[in-house]
Order: C-alpha cells, then structure tokens, then sequence
C-alpha cells in the first residue's frame, strides 16, 4: 500500500466536527476536568492513603518496632502518591473504561486552549513541550544541587555542610542529572519532531507517551521525597550493602529509579514502534534522518535496558520492606549482584544519553554546512552499533572490583571496540565540514562545541577503558570528568543546539541570538574551565564524592568551583533568554530560518493538529544541500497557498 | 598541508608529551606495578595525542577557511560529496585498527612484567612469583616472612578506616601500614560492612573491600617513600574522611617496626577473631536488627513480622 | 481547517493510517515480549547467580521447598489462560466469535484465580523472605508474577469486551471478521495478546522447574 504523489483531489470527512459539549468532560478547559490541580490533590490523598495501608499492615512487625522505622509505609506512601497522580491527571481513564468496554472510540480532541498544556495531552507537540518544561525543571534543580556540591569542595578541611548533607546532596544532584538525562532528547524534542521529520500524523500509542511524561514528572517528586525522608548516601549508583544499612530516603531512590524506568520504557516504547510503522510512504531505511536514526536506536537501548533497572530496583525495594536478602551476602544474597544488574542497565543508559546528541550534531550540520551529510549509511550504522554493543560492556564498571577478573580484558576489548562504531560519528561530522560554507548561527556553534567537547571525553574514555590505566583513574576525579564531557558536554551542548534549532518551528518565535551567543561562549569557556581541570584533579588522586581532599589539590579545585559558578551564570543567561525572547520580546520566527530541507520545517507553523494537511510522499534522500537542481525531499500534497492539490 | 602540519604537529606533541609530560604522569614510580601503570598510561598519551590535534586542526580549519564569511562558490553536494570510499575505509581501518592494538596491549600489560595492581578477586588469574606459596603459608598463620620473600599484607575496611594485619607476623593488626622496600606485597582487601575501595595512589594498587570477600592485588616495591591510601568506593558518609597514609621502609627497618609491632600488640592480638581471609561480622550488628536472628525453623510469619497490629 | 474538526483525509491515506496502527500492534506486541524478556532474564540471571555464589552458604536450606502444589495450581492457570487465548483466536478465525468470547471470559476467571492464589502463596511460604537465596527469589518472584497475572488477565479481558463491543457496535454476521476498521484493529490486537500469553506461559514454565525441581 503506498500513496502516489499524483493523490485524487476528493477528500473525505474526518473525524466529525464536535462541539465544546460533546468534548470529554476530562478535557474541558475550566476547574471541573482533569488537569495539574487534580493530580496534585489525587496525589496527596494517595500518599495519605499508602501511609496509612502501610501503617496498618506493618506498625507491628518486629523489624519496624526495632528499627522504628517502617519503610512499607513509606513506600506505600510514595506508590499510591504516583498511582493518586497518574489518576488525577487522567493518565489511567482509558485503561479503565477499557475493562468495562466504554473507552472513548476515537481519540479526544484537545481544545486549543491555553490549559491543554497542563493535562494529559494526546498531541505529542503537547507533549514535547511539556516536556521542555519538565527537563528544565530537572535540570535546573540538578544544576543547583551541583553548585552546592561545588561550594563544599572550596576548600579541602572547611565544611559548608554536614559530611551527611554533603553525600546527600551528591546522591541527588548525581541520580536527579542521570535521570533527567535520559529523557533530555528523546522527550522534547524526539516526541516532538520524529512525526514531524518521518511525515506521520500522530504517534503510534498517543497515550503511552503522554503517560511517560507524566510519570516522568512523578518521578521528580519521588526521588525529591528521598530528602525528606533523609536523603539517601549511596550516589546515583546505589552499592548494595551501603544501600541496605541507609534509611528511608534509599526507598526514594529505588522507587523513583522504579517509577522514572516505567516512563523511560513507555516513551521509548510508543517512540520505536512509531518510527517503524508511521514514516511517510517513500520513507525507506535509506532515507530516514540521521535525528530518526539515533532516536531509534536509543528508543531500542530505553525499551530493553530499562526493564533490568525496574528489575534490579524492585529486588532492592523488597529488600527495604519485605525483608527478602537479594543483596545481603550474610543470608544467601550477594552485594555484586546489584553490581551486575544496575550496569547491565547502566552503560547502555549512558549511550541512551549519548546516541541524541549524535543524532542532532548529525541533523544540524548538513544544515548549516549547505553540504549532503557525508556518509550517511556510516553514521546509522554507527548509531546501531554503539547500540548493541552497548549490551555487551558493563563489567568495565568493576573492573578493580573482583568481579570475574578473568573477564577483564574481554570488557576491555568490548569497551575499546565500541569507540569504533562512535568514531564513525566523526567521520560523518569532519567529513560533512570538509570545504563547506559553514554558517557559524547558534545552533552550528553548539554543534562544533559537541565535537570539541565528546572528543575530549571519548579519548579519556579509552584511558578508562584500559586495565592497568583504570587502577589509577578508577572512582576518581578522573571518571567524573569523564563522563560530565561525555553527558554534558555531548548531551547537553546537543540539547541546546537542538533547543536553539527547533524552538522557532515548537513556539513560533526565534531565540535572541545575542544573548545566546552569551549564552554559548560562557557555557563553552566554563564548562571546559570547569571539568578540565578535574582530570588533573583526579590524576593526582582525589577520589569522588568526598567532602575532604588533599590541601595541595584546593587550587584545582577553588579554580573548578569559581568556574562551575560562573558556568552556573551561563544557565541563567539562558534561563533569561528563554524568558526573553518566548514571552517578555518575542520575534516571529520565519517558517524557516535555517533553510533547512527538513520535512518539519515544510508543514505549517505553527503545525496543525495532524501535522501534515495531506500525508507527505518521500521522494528523495534527506541531505540533498548543493544540488540546486535536486526534487523536494517530500511531496506534501498541497499546493502552497492552496489548500488542494491540482498538479 | 594539512596532513603535512598534522604529522609535523603530532610527532612534536608526541616527542613533547613523552619527555616532559610522561615521566609524571600518575601513578608515578616508587613501585614496578606503578611504573608499569604509567608506562601504559604514556603509551595511551601517545595514541590520544595526534587523534586530538588531528580532529581539533580540522575544526580550527572548518572555523577558519570552510566559513560561510570567506565567500567563494557554494559547495556541491551530489554524491562526491556524501561518500568518499577511501576516506571512509581507511578511517575504519585505523580507528579497528588503532582500537584492537590497544586493548591487546592492555590485556599484556595486564599480566606481563610486574602485572596491573588491580583487584584481582579471590582466585587470581594471575600472580606474581612466589605470591600464592606465601599466601597459603600465610593462611595457615604459623608463617612467618623473611626478607625477600612476598610479603601478606591484609587490608580490612570498614566504616570508615582501614586497619592491616600481617598474618606473618602473628596476625597483629595495625592503622598503621608500612611495607618493605624491593619486595612482592599481596594484599588481601576484604571489608566488614559495605563495599569500599582501597586505593594505595602511589603504589599503583586499587582493589574493592567487598564484604565476604577476598579480593587480592599484587604489586612489587622498589625503593623506600611513602604513600597515601585512600577509598574510593563510596561508602557512606565519611567515606571523604577515609584516608591513611603508609610507608615503604627498607626492610631491615620494616622486619623492626614489623616485630616490635607484633610484640606490643600481642596483648590486643590475642583477643582478635583468628585470622582468615573474610569476616562474617553479624548481620544484625550495625543493622538494629533488621533481620530476625538465626535461620527461624520451624518458620511462622509472626516471629519474623510480629504480630501485625501494634502491641497495646 | 480548524482545530476541531480534525483534518480531511483521503481514502487511502485512512487506509495507510489503518496499515499504521495495526503494525504498531503488531511490532508494539513483540516489542513488548522484548521488555518482558529483559525484565525475566534479570530475575532468571538473579536466581542463577546467588545459586552459584552461594553466599555464606545459604542458596537454599536442604529440603526447603516452595508450597508445592499452589506453585503447580498457579503455573497450570497461567497454561489455561495461554491456551484458552490460543483456542479462542482459533476459534474466532473459524468464524466462532461466541467461542472466543467465552473462552475469554474463562481465561479471565481462570487468571483471577491465579492471582488469588499467587497472592494467597504469599502467606503460606515454610520460610522467611530473608531465610536464603532461594527464599529471597522465590517471594521475589511470586510479587513480580502477581504483576504478570495483573497484565496477562488484563490483556485478555480488555480483548474479549472488545469482541462484544465489535459485535454490538457493529451488528451484521460475523462482524469481527469483517474489513471494517474496529475488526481490524482488534484482530491485530489478539494476535499480539495470545502470542504474549505464550510467551508468559513458557516463562512461568521455567520458574517452575527453577523453583520445584532444579
């Protein structure tokens, strides 16, 4: 079944028009509907009620009255809380009226209407706005959780905090980041453009993607609950007898690794079937953009990993309230074990954060290169590489842990080959660059500042990688530095090329470029000033997650600290900047101010609610930038200015 | 000219990086494992070095000449400019090639000469000469070390210290460790609590305390200096606060730091848990009993939970 | 166009739309087996793993065992559900709609009394949760399968409503195995249902020889 370009001019009704009455009383806008205001209440008399179950069930067992602690109630307290929020979002009115037969037969129209943006919405633009929004969020509470961190490790023996503050806060800042992270990309601006640039109309399951948004957010509440309940002190990667012994605030960090794994699977999920049943006809393999590409394959790493994660949490949560012993070693469980599976999970979530970035730096530069993307097939082979091969390398986490030392140089060799098929990204970007006529706006310079940044961090990935190296920059500065060039100057800097690229198609008004090349050069400058002396940092032997260090390491480190302030400043630049050029001065963006060849900037702006008036035909490859004479890359269908096709 | 001011700049950098960077690069060299470390370390350095100048050159020549401000005819796509088989093969080639060279190099330096100095777990796949005779000496606890031989070095972490015993010496246990000059140590890294990390920086060792566990790791001494040891595998709120520092001694001055030790904590010593290899401290210990005491059989529900409603 | 009205959209494009959704049914079922298949094998590697470290010798307690025919009531309901899901799409591409939607509804009462039974297992395991390894699997285990039962009957109930409401909505002989777009999309989606009950009694048939007779 494909669709012609030459399509016949009649058209049939759609859905039939309804009136504001015959809308679901759930999406109406007004107080009496679902909306943000009845998650937070359902969400509160969830906690009450969980508190209260767990309270009733366990306030006798022997282990809470001799601990005095009852972590069933706590637990319950943070499960029904997500279960009240999903229900007073209207997350789970579907799958309910399913079971009684009444679900609603075809979607419900959103009303365009300011508050659609505060309900569970089935427009996946809806959607990736939201999502802008909630990975700010995550990213500014992260960052300012780092800047604590920071304002401890200005001197090596003078405490701003408590040593338990103190791990506190790293645990969060660490785990809040690497949550955030994996939904950085793929929630925004993935949910947003992939049926913009594969020329679908919706998304496959609408609703499992507005539920992944939703329990990301719950999600941000559970794993912020753990601070209330006493902050957990394990760092985001949890060891499990530190995990055992620590206090409730562990139950927030298992529970939201639970709850923020259910959404990764769930927006991953709805993401990869779509992008394999919903491109445009002509849309072939060869053909899809390198931006589909990496979401597809780190749709693939989110839908698979993600579940030894849930897996690996749940055990730990058991642990915490039943008493069963996964990761006691005294009653016949094993502490490595949880080793075993959170990087089994773990390293592919760390390409889950890579892949986007790569994907943007490759959708970006042809852009602004004015050149087709140089070795295309390369680059989707890549992406599919670091993908699979990805599965095959988390032991290189424990090596020095005696852990199967025997299978050390097997890891070794697996890590080492994965550097292969991440190369291939750079072939694709320097070979894209050679003799082009690069325009250096904002976006580029983001993107070239990712090829600065990853190449620093993938070299010193190689250091890792190897043994006898790793026995001095193992649980060091080293590492830190590492993977912050990795996530945030790859991941980061591409979600900001990304932000600046596409918020003119998402909003319909431009960002100012002034104050975003303000924006550029102190997040450059700093973030390099910051991280790169870590290196030297942890060369010289400063481990993680310390609160004391060597007196002669205090001016690497005061230099780092001064520059992750003012690193600080740039996010407020560019805090302000968002404020300033979407609400307080906003311009009109033109419908396409890269000149982009893109199939997202060719439908209207701001985009229908069906994206496309009439399903688009692919009838070309992506990058054909330099051929003047080249075809559309996609028939749209519709004549500009018109509304029929009469070709 | 590229390629020229690349290949130029890369056997500079190179030349530079080894003379004047390399020798003090970490771990640095007061014992054979540490040097063998950093030999691995420059090695790397060499590799890294020409890939850095090579891709940042190219970026500095895309800012500075492919830029749209230089004018000039505009580029031509079509398919000379999407695929350039040689360019493609050969970076493929390099890049496995640059890749399986080095991950064989590091599998050899793991083992060959004076071994890597990282945990090696309870079963080492490799060990130094000499090592596993004086470790089942060792375990019997009626060795005792002489110079030249290696000396069983056990390293016990907990919340958050380490403490040493010398099981050929009686078993004594110290904070303090010292450890003779031009000698094979075996340390034998195990923790009582939650998992730590014992990192001896200077000696090029780092090993996981893992609870139940006896991970060893291997390193071979040269001259006398000091080091510091530190954890580096959180593990809990101090764990910034767990460091030591020891000393390499020559061996004549460790035998009597060693002895004298052994002599004044004979007192202490005897009320110490035999030594082993692991120690299994209760469960229940630091836990408030959290779980119930002893394997509950025949088992009911109630012994374990309590009674489900609170005690009036 | 306004927003209300939703766009026009041409016969073929509904029909391209119409291949669409049930191809994400179709690949979102396997997808779905995928997820399960990673969420097993971590619990499948986490049993074979604290059997073969042993930790302070504490695997299992000789002679301690599992209640052993609950296990075997709860397995041989999770094989009914998958059969009787089997049977009744069999029967519905026959042209036997009533015999699915009965079949339905027992598999639906057959999995109910497997979650009963799996949650009533619960208060009936000879050991405490922390006893040993394979105390700690086993309770693990048997909440992750109250979840999986959760699902399994979910599943199959939801399809057998959809029958009636195929059949009610859209009246005439045989309407399920109609070209209409509601047939369809439901025939797509019990496809994808019973392999997924066959995927899970596989599964549970591993659990019961991990559990009751390795």
């Amino acid at each position: 079944m494909t669709i012609s370009a030459e399509r016949p001019v009649d058209v049939v009704a759609g859905a039939p028009s309804l009136p504001v009455s015959k809308v679901s009383w759930t999406q109406r806008p007004g107080w009496v509907s679902q909306h943000l205001g009845t998650a937070v209440v359902m969400g509160f008399l969830g906690y009450v009620f969980g508190h209260w179950l767990g309270n009733y069930i366990a306030s006798g067992y022997t282990y809470v009255q001799n601990t005095g602690q009852n972590n069933i109630a706590d637990t319950l307290a943070l499960a029904f809380m997500v279960l009240g929020w999903l229900l007073g979002i209207g997350a789970l009115n579907y799958p309910l009226l399913k079971i009684v037969g009444r679900e609603p037969a075809e979607e419900e129209i959103p009303i365009k209407h300011w508050s659609r943006f505060f309900r569970f919405s089935l427009d996946h633009k809806v959607v990736g706005l939201q999502y802008v929004v909630g990975v700010l969020l995550f990213m500014f509470t992260g960052g300012l959780l780092a800047m604590a961190v920071r304002a401890e490790l200005l001197s090596p023996t003078f405490h701003l905090f408590s040593a338990d503050t103190y791990i506190k806060i790293v645990s969060e800042h660490g785990t809040v980041m690497m949550m955030m992270a994996t939904s950085i990309i793929v929630g925004p601006l993935g949910n947003y453009f992939v049926p913009l640039m594969i020329g679908a109309r919706r998304m496959a399951f609408p609703r499992i993607e507005a539920f992944s948004f939703w329990i990301f957010t719950a999600g941000y509440m559970v794993i912020f609950a753990a601070l209330p309940y006493g902050g957990f002190p394990t760092g985001w990667t949890g060891y499990a007898p530190l995990q055992t012994q620590a206090g409730p605030g562990m139950i927030g960090y298992l529970l939201g690794f639970a709850v923020i794994g259910t959404g990764m699977i769930a927006s991953g999920f709805n993401i990869g079937v779509t992008i394999i049943n919903y491109r445009a006809p002509g849309l072939t393999w060869n053909r899809i953009p390198v931006f589909v590409w990496s979401i597809l394959a780190t749709a693939s790493l989110l839908t698979l990993a993600t579940p030894v994660l849930f897996v690996g949490g749940f055990l730990g949560l058991l642990d915490k309230t039943v008493q069963t012993a996964f990761y006691v070693n005294e009653h016949g469980g094993s502490a490595y074990l949880w080793q075993n599976l959170f990087w089994f999970f773990g390293h592919p979530e760390v390409y889950i954060m890579a892949l986007p970035g790569f994907g943007i730096a490759g959708e970006l530069l042809p852009v602004f290169t004015r050149k087709p993307l140089f070795a295309y097939k390369v680059s989707a082979a890549g992406m599919m590489g670091v993908a699979l091969l990805s599965f095959f390398v988390w032991q290189h986490h424990l090596f020095q842990s005696g852990i199967n030392p025997d299978m050390r140089p097997l890891f070794m060799l697996t890590t080492e080959l994965i550097s292969i098929p991440t190369g291939f990204i750079y072939l694709v970007g320097l070979g894209t660059m050679y003799k082009a006529k690069i325009r250096f706006r904002l976006p580029m310079m983001f993107v070239m500042a990712l090829f600065f940044n990853f190449l620093i961090g993938g070299v010193t990935g190689v250091f890792l990688s190897d043994v006898p190296v790793n026995v001095t920059v193992h649980g060091g500065f080293f590492v830190l530095a590492h993977f912050h060039y990795t996530i945030m100057g790859g991941l980061l800097f591409a979600f900001m090329a990304g932000l600046y690229y596409w918020l003119p198609k998402m909003t319909g008004r431009m960002m100012n470029e002034k104050i975003g090349k303000w924006h550029f050069w102190t997040m450059f400058i700093f973030f390099n000033l910051t991280f790169f002396p870590m290196f030297f940092i942890g060369l010289l032997g400063q481990p993680r997650r310390v609160f004391e260090y060597a007196s002669n390491l205090q001016g690497l480190n005061d230099f780092a600290s001064i520059s992750a302030f003012l690193l600080g400043v740039s996010f407020i630049i560019f805090a302000f900047n968002l404020a300033w050029s979407m609400w307080i001065n906003p311009v009109k963006a033109p419908a396409n101010p890269w000149d982009s060849l893109g199939l997202e900037w060719q439908t209207a702006s701001p985009v229908p609610h069906d994206n496309f008036e009439r399903i688009p035909v692919i009838m070309t490859d992506p990058y054909r930038y330099g051929e003047p004479d080249a075809p559309a890359f996609a028939d749209l269908g519709v004549a500009v200015g018109s509304n029929s096709h009469e070709a | 000219m590229f390629w020229t001011a690349w290949a130029i700049l890369s056997v500079v950098g190179d030349i530079v990086v080894w003379v004047f960077v390399g020798p003090h690069t970490p771990p640095g060299a007061l014992t054979e494992t540490a040097k063998s470390d950093q030999f691995d370390f420059n090695v790397l350095l060499m590799f890294a070095v020409p890939v850095l100048i090579g891709v940042w050159m190219w970026l500095a020549f895309a800012i500075r000449f492919w830029n749209v401000k230089r004018g000039g005819p505009d580029p031509v796509g079509g398919e000379a400019a999407r695929n350039n088989k040689v360019a493609q093969v050969s970076w493929i080639g390099i890049t496995s090639f640059v890749v399986l060279f080095l991950a064989g190099f590091g599998t050899w330096a793991l083992v060959v000469d004076h071994g890597s100095g990282g945990g090696e777990g309870p079963n080492p796949v490799w060990s130094p000469a000499g090592a596993v005779k004086a470790e089942t000496a060792a375990a019997t606890g009626n060795s005792s070390w002489k110079v030249g031989e290696p000396l069983v070095v056990q390293v016990i972490a907990q919340q958050w210290r380490f403490t040493y015993r010398y099981p050929q010496f009686g078993g004594f246990e110290s904070q303090q460790i010292n450890i003779p000059a031009h000698t094979t140590i075996v340390f034998n890294v195990t923790s009582l609590d939650v998992i730590h990390d014992f990192w001896a920086y200077q000696l090029g060792v780092k090993a996981d305390a893992n609870p139940g566990i006896n991970n060893v790791a291997y390193t071979e001494t040269k001259g006398t200096g000091s080091f510091v040891v530190r954890c580096a595998e959180l593990c809990g709120i101090w764990h910034g606060g767990m460091f030591n520092y020891g000393k390499v001694l020559s061996q004549s001055a460790f035998q009597n730091w060693a002895s004298s030790t052994e002599a004044a904590n004979a007192q202490n010593t005897k009320f110490l848990p035999a030594f082993s290899w692991t120690y299994y401290p209760s469960a229940n210990g630091a836990g408030g009993g959290y779980y119930p005491a002893g394997n509950l059989t025949p088992y009911s529900p109630s012994e374990t939970y309590g009674s489900a409603t609170p005690a009036s | 166009m306004s927003e209300l009205t939703g766009s026009r959209i041409s016969p073929e494009e509904r029909e391209y739309e119409l291949r669409a959704q049930i191809g994400s049914i179709w690949s979102g079922g396997r997808l779905f087996i995928g997820i399960y298949t990673f969420a097993i094998a971590s619990l499948v590697f986490t049993y074979f793993y604290l059997r073969s470290t042993n930790s302070a010798s504490l695997w299992r307690t000789p002679g301690e065992t599992a209640p052993v025919a609950m296990g075997y009531a709860i397995w041989i309901c999770t094989l009914l559900v998958a059969f009787l899901a089997n049977y009744g799409r069999r029967r519905l591409r026959a042209g036997f709609a009533q015999d699915f939607v009965v079949a339905g509804w027992t598999a639906t009462g057959v999995g109910l009394l497997g979650l009963f039974f799996q949650i009533y297992i619960l208060t009936q395991v000879p050991f405490y949760p922390g006893a040993n390894g394979y105390s700690s699997m086993f309770i693990g285990y048997s909440i992750f399968n109250i979840g999986t039962l959760v699902v399994m009957t979910y599943w199959i109930e939801t399809t057998t409503v959809r029958a009636m409401r195929v059949r009610r909505e859209l009246g005439g002989d045989k309407p399920e195995l109609s070209k209409h777009e509601m047939a369809q999309l439901f025939r797509a989606d019990v496809a994808s249902m019973v392999y997924f009950q066959g995927f899970i009694a596989v599964a549970a048939t591993l659990f019961l020889a991990m559990f009751y007779w390795m």
